[in-house]
């Protein structure tokens, strides 16, 4: 009975003194650790143990919070063809992030990522292939792009631009994104383009959007300065590791009160609760909007609102309908309220809605969440009511996936009205925001062609295409998948599995040539068929978008591989190094494009290096909350390159927006946005207003028609009819799912190649209430099937005329709803750390992706998925083998402390 | 430190060694059906597998018949040195991998978060049929030490070190070490 085991070693080389130096972050989690990586040739003595003997210069056995290497954090790379130790560690020298050097496992164990013929990463793709005879055959660069491009033209002149689409990831970097949307939306001109996370080019949160609020304002400090923190759909600890090691727990530690809503206790909230501050609501999934509006109700009874704030800060009845030229007209934000659903004529306006409804009465919202009402009544309190002395306590909400993919638009209105009654939104410790999942590598380079959209209401502007639908449809001849599963990673993913096996692999039109200009030819009769050509760009041949469906593989090369830009959660820019050399003729995405760019005969794709496309992509990020422009402006000033400028900030990087100062040649961060306490006077005081520098509203004010916020109504009317269809049934359970700490969800590094996480989590799994499990012969270790017959999902076409035409039951009710079934297998994990009624599995197991159980339908005013809310039956099938062995997983309950 | 190695050099000890380990190994499933037909190749790397006994001190750490149900003893290993904190515990029958005693409910670990060295005595617990250390004060992660100490929750960048047991009658030897403890760059310090 062999399992996954990691044979742990028990010695380790440190860095000697000669070893080179180099910055970079965590490649994982939004927060991006600053880290160090030290490089010597294979060769060269290591270092010694005293502190003049290795690079750290430090003693060993060193001790707590002092240097150290673990095995995991060493790795042997090829630098300019010659083997070098490297070692990456977070960087002990961190002022910022990560203070101190501190780390989660995940980037704690980022040396495993490199490329090494010896280990799990040997396998990374080294040539780009191609299809022929059933199996990818490597072939050269120029065959695979020729091709590439010769059936790109083909599908614009044949099937138009729209019937090329691209599915990208939104964050791996602003020279790759940049390149990317340069290509399909500038160059392309296509409709059909999508991240990594949506079916279409959408906010995630629309509540934020509307009401003002930019999803990475607030300052990481914020979440420590605040007195209260509402944390929704969330543990910081699981999966934002630094946001909750660095400020939230010295916080708690000295006070701070937390308000959780979550449907699993793990090890954050069970330590904020060990400290006696905690509130936990253990809701029912997808009940957040009820809750919160309940929470305003009651802070609005007792008067305890911020009524200073509200009256400087939140639109009146005037000041929401204005549109101030740009207009009310054509922005989302009009084009979601003019439902005449979400729009107040401001507080009073939207105290009245409140108390109308009778989903806010305390009572009935505790009903439907399934918690005691205590809870909302104590939520209230402690979020709003004056103290003593009369002054407010300084309160923020963070909310995450949990949430705001539960009920996308209900839930990002309500807790946005939430927080605008409790003061918070632009003050320090007062704020508002997103926690953050990826982290923030998107430059645009080249708008979104809305109005080619085929996707269109009566009355209403286009919105931006559904790529699943289009695809389903049979619309999409050539897809182009860019370090994305795309099918796993979407909602109903059995489905879109399917119609990718009956468009791609079951086409006739297959390649059996060698012969160039034959594999286009037949590539050509598979479009003209009604078929799907495939391209996909990744590290590795990833399963089945790669292994199975791809027509042409271009292999990429990524972190430590090539010099990059990205921005983490509080908006900080830095340069992550490269510091060893791609495996076999794997490139960089943004130089894929620039290659497939020059080949269609597009102009502006002739860069030479990564920095050529930062500095190009500079422009396009001004005004925007990561804006760069300005440290290239610096750069220049001082004779330097965008890239050599950010190398030099190291770790620490820069805020943005940055500012410039061309009196004193210095840059300027932005600690937050919004910032009500900033005046104008102290913008231009500092230098920050002056030649190319650009200040826009979001600074000092909000992100709204007037500057001021939006408060927005929150109608559950919107979304409840889906949950009251989808709540559990006869022996149905709730199906949730989310990342999990030691996994995140870079699954194709951790779980498939890092030896040590693959013990902790060899398979699949879910977590079940101890009652839960005991009513269906459930233990610990037991594999079980997950199985629903309830996966509502679009049928290729929906079509409605009026409003509520679009609303779940109206669809179900007119036949454009198809129920799909969904099965994937799991081992058990009984545990009490997770709500009775509820399972939680990991989300994006690709051999069996949960998500497979999750709705397909469209929030319908944004346009996202509800990716949380899902139902499943489960049943054991078997033991696994971990239940009768100790070498991987863990059963033990993650809220031990 | 030589002394030491030198003793343990002999094809005796050496051989007592090898054999301890193949038990540890065995002791990770809980068949002993499974146990005999466990081979050696279930381990790639055989030279490092051996290298985590060869070398290391057999040290007298308890004697069974003194152990508490979920009292941690404390001692020190491989050395008196820095960062050598360890105990060992009867797990009250919750049988674990590398676990000695008729029970196989006996282990031995090191004290020191691998994750940034937080010290984690006191940390021991006992919660229903889990048996954990942590959470560690610093950090919050928590080690499973029915399954060779890995993470159970938490940042740590390995498993807790699990220092290899042997039973000889009633007493309890240290003989080696499962994984790089905090702090040190190997477990064993040229003396």
């Amino acid at each position: 009975m062999a399992t996954k085991y990691y044979l742990p070693e028990d010695k380790t080389p440190l860095p000697p003194k000669s070893a080179e130096v180099l910055t970079t972050c965590c490649d994982y989690c939004i927060v991006a650790c600053g880290y160090k990586v030290y490089r010597w040739p294979v060769g060269v003595p290591d270092g010694g143990m005293k502190a003049s003997e290795n690079a750290f210069g430090v003693d060993f056995p060193s001790g707590p919070l002092q240097a150290w290497v673990a095995p995991t954090q060493h790795n042997i790379v090829m630098h300019k063809g010659r083997p070098h130790n490297v070692i990456v560690i977070p960087d002990k020298d961190a002022k910022v992030v990560n203070i101190s050097g501190d780390s989660s496992i995940r980037g704690g164990t980022i040396a495993q990522k490199c490329y090494n013929p010896d280990k799990p990463t040997n396998d990374r793709l080294m040539s780009p292939m191609v299809r022929i005879n059933g199996t990818l055959q490597p072939v050269s660069w120029d065959m695979a792009l020729d091709i590439a491009t010769d059936l790109m033209k083909y599908t614009v002149k044949q099937y138009g631009a729209n019937a090329y689409g691209m599915k990208i990831y939104s964050y791996q970097f602003v020279e790759n994104t940049y390149a990317g949307s340069k290509f399909a939306r500038r160059s392309m001109k296509t409709a059909n383009w999508t991240m990594h996370d949506t079916p279409a080019n959408v906010t995630s949160t629309p509540g934020f959007r509307d009401a003002g609020f930019d999803n990475f304002g607030p300052a990481y400090r914020d979440w420590g300065d605040a007195e209260v923190l509402m944390i929704c759909g969330t543990d910081p600890y699981e999966t934002k590791t630094m946001i909750f090691n660095q400020f939230m727990k010295p916080a708690i530690d000295s006070g701070q009160k937390t308000i959780w809503l979550n449907v699993r206790e793990t090890a954050g909230i069970a330590y904020a609760k060990s400290r006696g501050n905690a509130l936990f609501i253990q809701l029912d999934p997808g009940t957040d909007t009820p809750v919160l509006g309940a929470i305003a109700r009651v802070i609005m009874e007792n008067g305890w609102e911020d009524s200073d704030w509200i009256k400087k800060w939140v639109n009146n009845k005037w000041e929401s309908s204005s549109g101030f030229g740009q207009g009310t007209r054509n922005t989302p934000w009009q084009w979601r309220t003019t439902w005449g659903k979400f729009q107040t004529k401001g507080f009073e306006d939207y105290k009245k809605w409140n108390f109308a409804q009778d989903e806010f009465d305390p009572k009935n919202a505790a009903k439907v969440a399934n918690i005691p009402v205590e809870q909302i009544y104590q939520a209230a309190e402690w979020m709003a009511k004056p103290k003593a002395d009369g002054t407010r306590p300084k309160t923020s909400l963070g909310i995450e996936k949990g949430f705001y993919w539960s009920n996308n638009t209900g839930n990002t209105n309500a807790v946005s009205s939430l927080a605008t009654i409790c003061g918070a939104g632009g003050r320090p410790g007062q704020v508002v925001g997103r926690f953050g999942g990826h982290q923030r590598g998107g430059t645009s380079g080249g708008g979104y062609p809305r109005n080619k959209s085929a996707q269109k209401r009566p009355g209403r502007r286009r919105q931006a295409l559904d790529c699943d639908r289009y695809f389903y449809s049979g619309n999409t001849r050539f897809a182009h998948v860019v370090g994305t599963t795309w099918i796993q990673s979407m909602c109903g993913s059995a489905g879109l599995n399917t119609k990718f096996e009956e468009l791609v692999s079951n086409n006739p039109h297959q390649v059996r040539s060698f012969d160039k200009a034959e594999i286009i030819e037949t590539l050509k009769k598979r479009m003209d068929s009604g078929g799907t050509v495939v391209l996909n760009q990744d590290i590795y041949l990833r399963d089945p978008i790669g292994s199975r469906f791809a027509d042409i593989v271009l292999p990429a090369a990524t972190w430590g591989e090539e010099d990059f830009v990205r921005a983490n959660g509080e908006r900080r820019i830095r340069l992550y190094s490269k510091f060893y050399d791609a495996p076999g003729d794997s490139k960089p995405d943004w130089w894929i494009f620039a290659q497939l760019g020059k080949k269609m005969g597009f102009d502006g794709f002739d860069w030479k290096n990564s920095n050529d496309v930062c500095e190009e992509s500079s422009r396009f990020s001004r005004g925007n909350r990561k804006s760069y422009h300005m440290i290239k402006v610096a750069a220049h000033k001082e004779g330097k390159t965008l890239h050599e400028k950010l190398r030099e900030l190291g770790t620490e990087g820069i805020q943005g927006p940055a500012f410039y100062n061309y009196k004193t040649g210095e840059l300027l961060g932005t600690v937050r946005l919004h910032d009500t306490t900033m005046s104008e006077e102290q913008m231009v005081a500092e230098g920050r207003t002056q030649g190319a520098n650009m200040v826009n509203k979001k600074g000092t004010h909000f992100n709204s028609q007037t500057g001021k916020v939006n408060i927005q109504k929150h109608p559950w009317s919107l979304f409840s009819d889906y949950w009251v269809w989808m709540k559990p049934k006869d022996d149905e359970l709730w199906h949730t799912n989310g990342r999990i700490n030691e996994i995140w969800q870079s699954g194709f590094d951790d779980v498939d190649r890092r030896a040590y996480i693959s013990q902790r989590w060899p398979e699949n799994w879910t977590e079940i209430h101890p009652d839960d499990a005991a009513k269906r012969g459930i233990e610990s270790g037991d594999q079980v099937l997950l199985y629903s017959d309830r996966v509502p999902n679009f049928k290729q076409t929906i079509k409605g005329v009026h409003g509520k035409d679009f609303n779940f039951a109206e669809l179900l009710k007119n036949g454009w709803i198809k129920l799909d079934k969904a099965a994937v297998t799991a081992v058990a994990i009984v545990t009490p750390h997770v709500k009775k009624g509820t399972m939680y599995s990991y989300f994006i197991n690709t051999a069996q992706p949960s998500n497979a159980l999750q709705g397909r339908v469209p929030d319908q005013i944004s346009g996202n998925y509800n990716y949380k809310m899902g139902v499943a039956r489960v049943k054991k099938i078997g033991e696994s083998k971990y239940k009768s062995e100790f070498r991987s997983m863990s059963f033990a309950p993650r809220n031990i402390v | 430190m030589t002394d030491l190695k030198k003793k343990d050099e002999t094809a005796a000890e050496h051989g007592k060694c090898m054999l301890n380990r193949r038990q540890f190994l065995m002791y990770s499933g809980s068949a002993a059906a499974a146990a005999s037909t466990i081979s050696i190749s279930l381990f790639p790397g055989q030279a490092q597998a051996k290298a985590r006994v060869v070398g290391y001190p057999r040290k007298l750490v308890a004697k069974l018949s003194q152990l508490k149900d979920n009292q941690p003893l404390d001692f020190n290993y491989p050395d008196d040195g820095p960062n050598t904190s360890c105990f060992v515990v009867k797990m009250d029958g919750a049988k674990a991998g590398g676990g000695i005693g008729p029970q196989r409910d006996v282990v031995g670990f090191s004290y020191l978060c691998t994750h940034q060295g937080g010290y984690l005595t006191g940390k021991y617990q006992a919660v229903g049929e889990h048996r954990v250390l942590g959470q560690c004060p610093l950090h919050l992660s928590t080690y499973d030490l029915t399954r060779h100490g890995i993470i159970v929750s938490g940042q740590a960048y390995q498993s807790i070190p699990q220092v290899l047991l042997e039973l000889d009658g009633d007493d309890i030897y240290a003989v080696g070490m499962m994984g790089l403890i905090f702090g040190r760059n190997d477990n064993l310090m040229e003396g």
